[in-house]
């Protein structure tokens, strides 16, 4: 119950912010949502569950094509083109993860990568379908029992969006099943041994953050009313990790401070230094890697473990 | 056949770069077992000293082969000081020298979009633009000093790991790390030399590969992609297999890029898919690895 007044508390801050904002901020605002969504169920997957997946991006990017190639090409209504993207997301992950999951480290990530850049080929040769290099643009979010959702009352749709993955995987995270991916993580044979079926988990964890994922790009793809290949390509994959990493990897709150902070910075930095944020990122990465592995929220724990004693 | 023949001649050349890139992670995975990925970076690094040595300082081709090498052997030896040793040394898990790699992967190319600028710069080869016959085989100077530098290299790595003391101490620490330590070889060192002798092969691809293609900042990814599936395809534990590997998948590329009826743009998922496949049906490449003698 009380978690329960905890998200609906949450849910009218952030959207009670989304009413106060103009066109611009608007924006910023929805993507930094956006991101936070992509970095939570990034983090399960990689920080949670152990997998080193390059594939998330792609599938916020399948999920944003299906919903738009459902709607506009074949012309399905909204409810149905939900459910049958989420299914194609599932369909999509579950037929990546059953084959690589079974491959250790890093040969998962490089699975995973190729898969990625795959899909940036499909999606540039995909013709009429994908809109080649251009994409697809000109199409908006259908009416919804007569109602056109827009402006403040779209945000609201992507706050709920984030607080349900949050909800979700918070859920997972303090369940059976989220031990038993931080077992794996840790130590395959010794979870094993404890009689979790490991290829089962890692294959649920992958194809539900990838579902995830999904949910995040249908989203998405009402924000800009546009999709085309470069948005899901490998830079941006590379800067959730570095999000999660830079925030505390395994954290939920890590996860948001992390996409907070990676995605304001270039707002900061680039009257200072111009396009060229990515050169911070990539410090902040290996000064994370070396000095402080549990991320940002790390120097939290150290704090209060500090006043504790 | 004449057309067949030059195919020969530059996909041997394009795949005896992606060779050095897999000789590159395979000098540094084996006595590790970390996958660099920044090698990419590190070819780009590489054609970038070109263009100031050979484009902009006008140096002679011997003596600014030999500085990028120096310079290569220096950025690979400091990389490991800083972002590898100390966290082998605190016995952090595989994985997190590997992410620090990556950082060092962004640091890299943002630094040389930094120093350099988006245009592309163009890399003169050591021989002009020229074209080469020997009897039916015909390419351009390029595509011949790319397979004869190549060929030096795997010969002088395949001297090295079977015929000196040094290479069989990195060929003992790949086996087993402990035992080797016991025996009296100092893994540090070795590792160091695993980083510099990898960012010397790497830069070398990318020196080699500069002319024909410009030194780009961008160009790093798609050469890690290339020289990973070539380390794939071949076998991560084998000097030969980085090879094999990499003429077998500039052989697949060039040829489906000539003869299969798809259009141009699915031929860049050539090497995506082999990754795929051989990752997922034979992931030990097709050549084994060395082990333990019992």
């Amino acid at each position: 119950m009380k978690s329960l007044a905890a998200y609906l508390v949450a849910a009218i801050v952030l959207s009670a912010i989304a009413f106060s904002l103009g066109g611009y901020q608007t924006d910023v605002y929805r993507k930094l949502l956006l991101w936070i969504t992509l970095a939570l169920s990034y983090n399960f997957l990689f920080g949670i569950a152990g997998q080193v997946a390059f594939s998330h991006f792609t599938f916020y990017g399948i999920g944003a094509y299906a919903i738009v190639i459902l709607i506009v090409q074949v012309g399905l209504p909204l409810p149905i083109a939900v459910v049958a993207g989420i299914a194609i997301c599932v369909a999509l992950a579950l037929l990546v993860a059953i084959p690589s999951t079974r491959l250790e480290g890093f040969y998962l990530a490089l699975a995973t990568l190729a898969f990625a850049q795959l899909f940036i080929v499909v999606l540039n040769e995909g013709g009429d379908i994908t809109g080649g290099t251009g994409g697809l643009t000109n199409y908006r979010l259908p009416d919804i029992f007569g109602w056109s959702i827009t402006g403040p009352w779209y945000t609201i749709v992507i706050v709920v969006v984030m607080l349900a993955t949050l909800a979700i995987l918070w859920r997972l995270d303090h369940s059976f099943f989220g031990r038993a991916c931080r077992a794996i993580r840790d130590n395959p044979e010794a979870a094993a041994a404890m009689g979790v079926n490991v290829t089962r988990t890692k294959v649920i964890a992958y194809t539900l953050t990838s579902a995830l994922a999904g949910v995040a790009g249908m989203v998405y793809a009402f924000v800009d009313n546009t999709v085309n290949p470069p948005i899901f390509g490998l830079e941006n994959v590379f800067l959730l990790l570095f999000m999660i990493i830079v925030g505390g990897s395994g954290n939920h709150i890590g996860a948001i401070i992390g996409a907070v902070l990676l995605y304001l910075l270039p707002f900061v930095l680039s009257p200072l230094i111009g396009h060229h944020h990515a050169l911070v990122f990539g410090v902040f990465m290996v000064l994370a890697v070396l000095f402080q592995p549990k991320g940002l929220v790390g120097f939290w724990d150290h704090f209060a473990t500090r006043r504790r004693s | 056949v004449q057309d067949f023949l030059e195919l020969v001649v530059s996909a041997t050349a394009s795949g005896c770069i992606y060779a050095l890139v897999a000789l590159a992670y395979l000098l540094m995975t084996r006595p590790t077992g970390i996958i660099n990925f920044a090698v990419g970076e590190w070819a780009t690094v590489g054609a970038f000293a070109g263009v100031v040595a050979i484009g902009t300082l006008e140096w002679p081709y011997p003596i600014s082969f030999a500085l990028i090498m120096a310079f290569m052997f220096a950025v690979g030896w400091a990389t490991e000081r800083l972002t590898v040793r100390p966290l082998v040394e605190r016995g952090a898990p595989i994985l997190a020298p590997i992410l620090a790699l990556l950082g060092m992967l962004v640091v890299f190319r943002e630094l040389i979009s930094l120093g350099f600028g988006p245009d592309p710069q163009p890399v003169p080869g050591p021989f002009g633009f020229g074209r080469l016959e020997f009897g039916l085989l015909a390419g351009s100077y390029q595509s011949f000093t790319i397979i004869a530098l190549t060929a030096l290299v795997f010969v002088g790595t395949w001297y090295f790991f079977e015929r000196t003391l040094a290479g069989k101490s990195f060929e003992a620490v790949a086996i087993d790390r402990r035992a080797a330590a016991l025996m009296g070889i100092n893994l540090s060192r070795v590792t160091a030399l695993a980083f510099a002798a990898g960012a010397m092969v790497a830069g070398l691809a990318g020196v080699l590969i500069a002319p024909n293609i410009s030194a780009h900042y961008l160009m790093g990814l798609p050469l890690a992609v290339q020289g990973f599936t070539a380390l794939v395809i071949g076998g991560v534990g084998r000097v030969e297999g980085a090879l094999l590997g990499g003429l077998i998948l500039a052989f697949c590329e060039q040829l489906t890029a000539r003869y299969a009826p798809i259009p141009a743009g699915y031929v860049q998922g050539v090497p995506l898919v082999l990754l795929i496949v051989f990752l997922l049906v034979r992931p030990t490449g097709l050549m084994r690895a060395r082990e333990a003698r019992t």
